[in-house]
């Protein structure tokens, strides 16, 4: 209760602790995406399927629920936005921009890491420490094609789907916002601005943009199980260091991708 | 058969309720014993908020950096250049960066490091029976251990976001940069538009997500059960219930704050 025995923490711990991560998930996570590309998973791939099926029964509600609540988010600003500027009609503008383009991928982002990042961290933390990994090698299976190689097939398999769900449910919640709560504009009026504001190239950036954050959560969480160490103490202090490099690469990925496919060139039926 | 397959369903959303009451209880004792005396949760009041304020700047920095420079300012940036109105993005900032991505970002931030650290922290000691240990000397968990996480997360969280406003702010000054445009117009339009409704509201919000995230994540570390693999299971839930919860208050609080405040919803 006094302090007595807390580990002492500094400034400058986190940022030192991620450039000693860093190169550790790149090199764990380009084996395993090695793994995956060679085909070398196909010998695993009842358990890939057994995964993405967890995946979509564990998270898929959730993720849908977040986007959910994010589009109703996004209704309310852009149609209080759009008033206040005297243009109502235009919150279609808003929330196809945000709605697509930042909020999705960022709330996919969260979701992940919160939900499948840490899953899978406590999952094969407990395998780790209960020496089930060990046991593994021991009965001739390769442990990093078997656990992490079939879980980002997994990914790969599932989150696409789960990802373009997830639009269609967050255009629904924007639409509840903008014509029926707060209701400046006729649903003709709103659908209009709406699709005109965006195309099948920005569809396929965003989901672009979710894949990579969804490849780069599952590597982390692969890496961060897979070394953990230390008892039930070392599972739990694995999952939340996981979860610290996963929010950050996320909102790092995001402005990455928005400067590349948007930066220079904003993609609006405006002017030439 | 049918009544089974009911009850199979229901089970989910039963436990959902459950848990929130649970949580319910658990922010009422909280604050009853926050407030009645004695009070010995002081220095590891000030140990909580140093913890989190030490492990969540960094993170906090380049999070809402990235963020703020991405969705309010590049995209909005691309908008408003097509009409040559860039100076107006300073406007726009008030209402991304002070109102929605600061408090939003820092919650998320602070939930996945402070958060997952609290759950992961109780829950060790909840699985090697330290906090019923605690109960038989006549030490009360709640006061001990909940109240200092309480109380600090909500001050750290009101705190840290100034500092994610700060860092929005900067990364709309760099987007006018790439832009190549003089900031007169960005801090005029921005000075125009902010209010100190917009700062209070963003700070009170933050203050309650804070206390959103210490509530629920105390909550799962101290029912964690189940080995190694328990404690691992309650941060991956206590990091996703108390995103949900912020969320969710979000859109609540926001509904509630523009349609309360009409002032708010004007653009000078």
């Amino acid at each position: 209760m006094n302090g007595v025995g807390r580990p002492l923490i500094g400034w400058l711990d986190v940022p030192r602790g991620w450039l000693d991560a860093f190169g550790e998930v790149a090199r764990f996570g380009s084996r395993v995406a090695g793994l995956v590309y060679s085909g070398r998973v196909l010998k695993f791939f009842g358990e890939a399927l057994r995964q993405a099926g967890i995946l979509i029964l564990g998270s898929a509600i959730v993720i849908w629920v977040f986007s959910f609540i994010l589009g109703l988010q996004c209704g309310i600003l852009g149609a209080y936005f759009f008033r206040a500027q005297g243009a109502p009609a235009y919150a279609g503008l808003f929330s196809a921009w945000c709605d697509l383009r930042e909020v999705l991928p960022y709330a996919f982002g969260y979701i992940l890491s919160a939900k499948v990042g840490t899953g899978i961290v406590a999952e094969l933390g407990a395998m780790r420490i209960s020496d089930e990994i060990d046991a593994l090698e021991v009965m001739g299976i390769e442990p990093v094609t078997f656990l992490a190689a079939t879980r980002l097939l997994a990914a790969w398999m599932a989150f696409p789907f789960m990802y373009l769900v997830g639009i269609g449910v967050m255009y629904f919640a924007s639409y509840l916002t903008v014509v029926n709560q707060v209701g400046d504009v006729s649903s003709g009026g709103y659908l209009l601005i709406f699709w005109m504001f965006q195309n099948p190239p920005d569809l396929i950036f965003s989901l672009i943009k979710g894949m990579v954050m969804a490849t780069a959560i599952v590597m982390v969480g692969c890496y961060y199980g897979y070394t953990a160490s230390g008892g039930p103490v070392g599972v739990g202090t694995a999952t939340a260091q996981s979860m610290v490099v996963n929010i950050v690469l996320v909102h790092i990925i995001g402005m990455l991708g928005t400067v590349v496919f948007w930066g220079a060139n904003p993609r609006a039926p405006i002017g030439g | 058969m049918a009544g089974e397959a009911v009850t199979r369903a229901l089970t989910p959303a039963k436990s959902a309720f459950d848990q929130t009451g649970q949580m319910m209880i658990l922010t009422a004792k909280t604050i009853i014993s926050a407030v009645r005396p004695p009070y010995p949760y002081g220095e590891e009041l000030v140990w909580q908020f140093l913890f989190v304020l030490k492990l969540a700047w960094f993170p906090l920095l380049v999070s809402t950096f990235a963020i703020c420079l991405g969705a309010p300012g590049l995209q909005a940036a691309g908008a408003l250049s097509l009409f040559g109105a860039l100076d107006r993005l300073g406007g726009f900032f008030v209402l991304a960066a002070i109102r929605q991505i600061g408090p939003v970002v820092t919650a998320v931030v602070v939930a996945g490091i402070a958060g997952t650290a609290i759950t992961a922290d109780l829950g060790a000691r909840k699985i090697r029976e330290e906090l019923d240990a605690l109960q038989v000397l006549g030490v009360d968990p709640i006061k001990n251990l909940v109240v200092p996480r309480f109380l600090a997360l909500m001050v750290v969280t009101g705190l840290l976001d100034i500092f994610a406003v700060v860092f929005g702010l900067t990364a709309g000054i760099t987007t006018e940069l790439l832009y190549k445009q003089p900031l007169g117009g960005f801090f005029a339009t921005l000075f125009a538009n902010a209010s100190t409704t917009d700062l209070w509201g963003s700070v009170l919000m933050c203050t309650l997500f804070g206390a959103i995230i210490a509530i629920v994540c105390s909550y799962k570390g101290m029912t964690a059960s189940g080995g190694a693999a328990g404690v691992g299971r309650a941060v991956n839930q206590a990091v996703v219930i108390a995103f949900v919860g912020v969320f969710f208050f979000n859109y609540v609080f926001t509904a509630v704050l523009l349609a309360t405040h009409p002032e708010l919803q004007t653009i000078r």
